[in-house]
């Protein structure tokens, strides 16, 4: 398969902050012993960047996606988002801020099977207080933009796995957040499925959108313009700039 | 920092509505529980309040403003009442009419020949006494002046019956003390004073002739002006007895009447505390369900947190659900109570009688127990650890 590769056209750095960067981050989960899931990890995303954290299961790439996503907060070092310490924030704070700047696929997709396509993704704006009425026309609006605008009334269980992915999807983007967090986004589907998954997502990329996709797809990976591999808590190689011109990876791993 | 996750309050509660909406099942039989605790005790509010209703209904009816003045009791001596108490009490200006009467202490006979019938009385009468009491002989006719001294007699209804006598067809007797009455009519029941179905009547005057009792007064039956019964009360002793008021008892039958209804408020409560029990049980049950709940749907949290829910959120979310479920639980509880009530007061005659407060009450218990069994598990599902939600890992 032949990746493409999109050129990045990263905007000037010293007049917008990095969507994300991570900063000497690790995570210890207490224990006896203690298991350090991160080890000191630097990471840095531009916003208009689609980039792979590919790595194996236990590799701590999970624990990666829910420090990136305030899920969960490192043990030591540093997260930001667009120049935001998250830190010092309360977990409140950190609800906002999801609210606002992050949007969440997941690998098992995460709908509600009592709600049609189209409130699904409404609630991807329900707690940024948005009435229902908006809610309703914007997620029209990203059904559409993921090719299931004439599925908007489908509920979840008469939806294939690839629809419910793209309703997933849909309900990502649908607060125009600053980050797409994609978690083994085509992990539950046949290649053929997940292929047009990463089409989708190829394509929100294409118009603007900043996403990361974690996975253990290495054939993913490679797929995408940047990747990063983490192996053992640390960000080990991969094409790690941040700069265009980047060489297709496919080989190393 | 302007990023706040902001939750509409329409939003919290069609939230709510989507958990329990998609675990139907459960939501209906879990909100049972709860009802069964509420109907229970609407219904015994209800049927208590259409009885109590019923009660007044029937108080109203029969009038509270009869009084009954007798020689008291207990001691050695009963000083009888003198023989002029009824035209006595007669002339105060609030009392409407009066009637003496004498308890002979004479039991019944079939006739002559045949054994007494124990606890039949003869009692004499005044003529007043039927209009005083408001009965007329059902069958037959009562008593009046002119039969004052005769030997006639107007049975209550037990009485009656126990004598064997049910219309008056081929002039039926009976013999008082030796002497042949004349059956003349057969009284209703008199539901105020359900002693007198147990006597025969006759004429005061026939009594004291016929059979040589005391002409004092056992007893004399005061009917007062309706408004007026509280001060009319206090003059009823003095007036009868100039001479030993203390010597006098003065009572009101449909005080009996209302004591006896009274006495059901025992059971009541303990109905009362029963369906306290169940509804107890109910909330009991809600919280068990809603912590099953929480475990269940880890994963939909874990989205909500990450869609940007705060712990707030999910907290208001699962302590309305147990509400609404409750409340749910509640309303139908209230139309269960509702219905018994109905069809019971039906059964019984009685006006159903509803009070909206008790309705409304059981529905606001309901929400308050929901609410209560609604925030453990609430606290628990807003204490999850957002990562581990979303993994739907346990932890």
């Amino acid at each position: 398969m032949t990746p493409t590769v999109a050129t990045q056209t990263a905007p000037s750095q010293t007049s917008r902050p990095p969507v994300l960067e991570l900063d000497g981050v690790y995570r210890t989960y207490p224990g006896s012993p203690p298991v350090e899931a991160l080890a000191g990890v630097d990471l840095r995303v531009e916003a208009g960047e689609m980039l792979a954290v590919v790595g194996p299961s236990g590799s701590g790439k999970s624990t990666l996606l829910n420090i990136m996503g305030t899920l969960d907060r490192p043990t030591q070092g540093r997260l930001l988002i667009e120049g935001t310490d998250t830190s010092k924030l309360s977990d409140r704070r950190l609800s906002g801020l999801r609210s606002a700047r992050l949007g969440f696929v997941f690998q098992s997709f995460h709908l509600i099977e009592t709600l049609s396509a189209l409130d699904n993704v409404a609630t991807g704006l329900l707690y940024r207080g948005v009435p229902g009425r908006t809610r309703r026309a914007m997620a029209q609006t990203a059904l559409e933009k993921v090719g299931l605008g004439d599925r908007v009334n489908a509920r979840p269980t008469k939806l294939s796995g690839g629809q419910r992915q793209r309703v997933a999807i849909a309900r990502a983007i649908v607060a125009e957040p600053s980050l797409i967090l994609a978690d083994e986004p085509t992990g539950n589907l046949d290649t053929a499925t997940g292929d047009g998954i990463v089409e989708l997502l190829t394509l929100l990329n294409a118009d603007g959108s900043t996403i990361v996709v974690i996975t253990h797809d290495g054939d993913l990976a490679a797929q995408l313009p940047r990747y990063v591999e983490v192996r053992d808590g640390r960000v080990l190689s991969g094409n790690n700039t941040t700069t265009d011109g980047a060489t297709p990876p496919g080989s190393d791993r | 920092m302007k990023d706040r996750s902001k939750l509409r309050g329409r939003d919290v509660v069609s939230t709510s509505v989507v958990g329990l909406r998609s675990r139907r099942g459960r939501t209906v039989l879990t909100a049972l529980g709860i009802a069964i605790g509420i109907a229970s005790m609407v219904a015994v509010v209800g049927i208590s309040s259409s009885s109590k209703a019923a009660l007044i209904a029937q108080l109203d009816s029969l009038g509270t403003n009869l009084l009954q003045v007798q020689a008291a009791s207990g001691g050695l001596s009963v000083q009888p009442l003198p023989i002029d108490a009824e035209p006595m009490i007669r002339r105060i200006s609030t009392v409407q009419n009066a009637s003496a009467v004498i308890d002979t202490g004479f039991e019944v006979q079939r006739n002559a020949h045949d054994e007494t019938l124990v606890g039949i009385n003869a009692l004499g009468a005044t003529p007043q006494f039927f209009e005083t009491l408001q009965v007329s002989a059902t069958t037959g006719r009562p008593l009046d002046d002119g039969l004052r001294s005769m030997p006639v007699v107007v049975l209550g209804d037990v009485a009656a019956v126990r004598l064997g006598i049910s219309s008056l067809a081929g002039g039926p007797t009976i013999s008082i003390g030796g002497h042949e009455f004349a059956v003349i009519g057969i009284l209703d029941k008199l539901p105020l004073n359900p002693d007198l179905s147990r006597k025969v009547l006759i004429g005061d005057r026939a009594a004291v002739a016929m059979l040589g009792v005391a002409p004092n007064p056992t007893a004399v039956y005061v009917r007062v002006d309706p408004d007026l019964v509280a001060t009319t009360r206090p003059l009823l002793a003095p007036t009868a007895n100039p001479g030993r008021p203390a010597k006098v008892e003065v009572s009101r039958p449909s005080d009996l009447l209302e004591a006896r209804a009274e006495v059901d408020q025992n059971l009541q409560n303990l109905l009362l505390a029963l369906g306290g029990v169940a509804l107890l049980v109910g909330g009991v049950g809600i919280a068990n369900v809603m912590v099953i709940s929480v475990l269940e749907r880890r994963g939909e949290i874990g989205l909500r947190r990450a869609l940007g829910a705060t712990r707030g959120h999910i907290r208001s979310q699962f302590v309305l659900e147990a509400a609404l479920l409750s409340g749910l639980g509640g309303m139908l509880g209230v139309l269960i109570g509702s219905g018994i009530t109905i069809v019971y007061a039906n059964r019984q005659d009685w006006v159903v009688d509803l009070p909206p407060g008790a309705l409304l009450a059981g529905v606001g218990a309901a929400l308050v127990i929901g609410m209560l069994a609604g925030f453990y598990p609430a606290a628990k599902a807003a204490r999850l650890d957002p990562a581990l939600a979303v993994s739907g890992g346990l932890g």
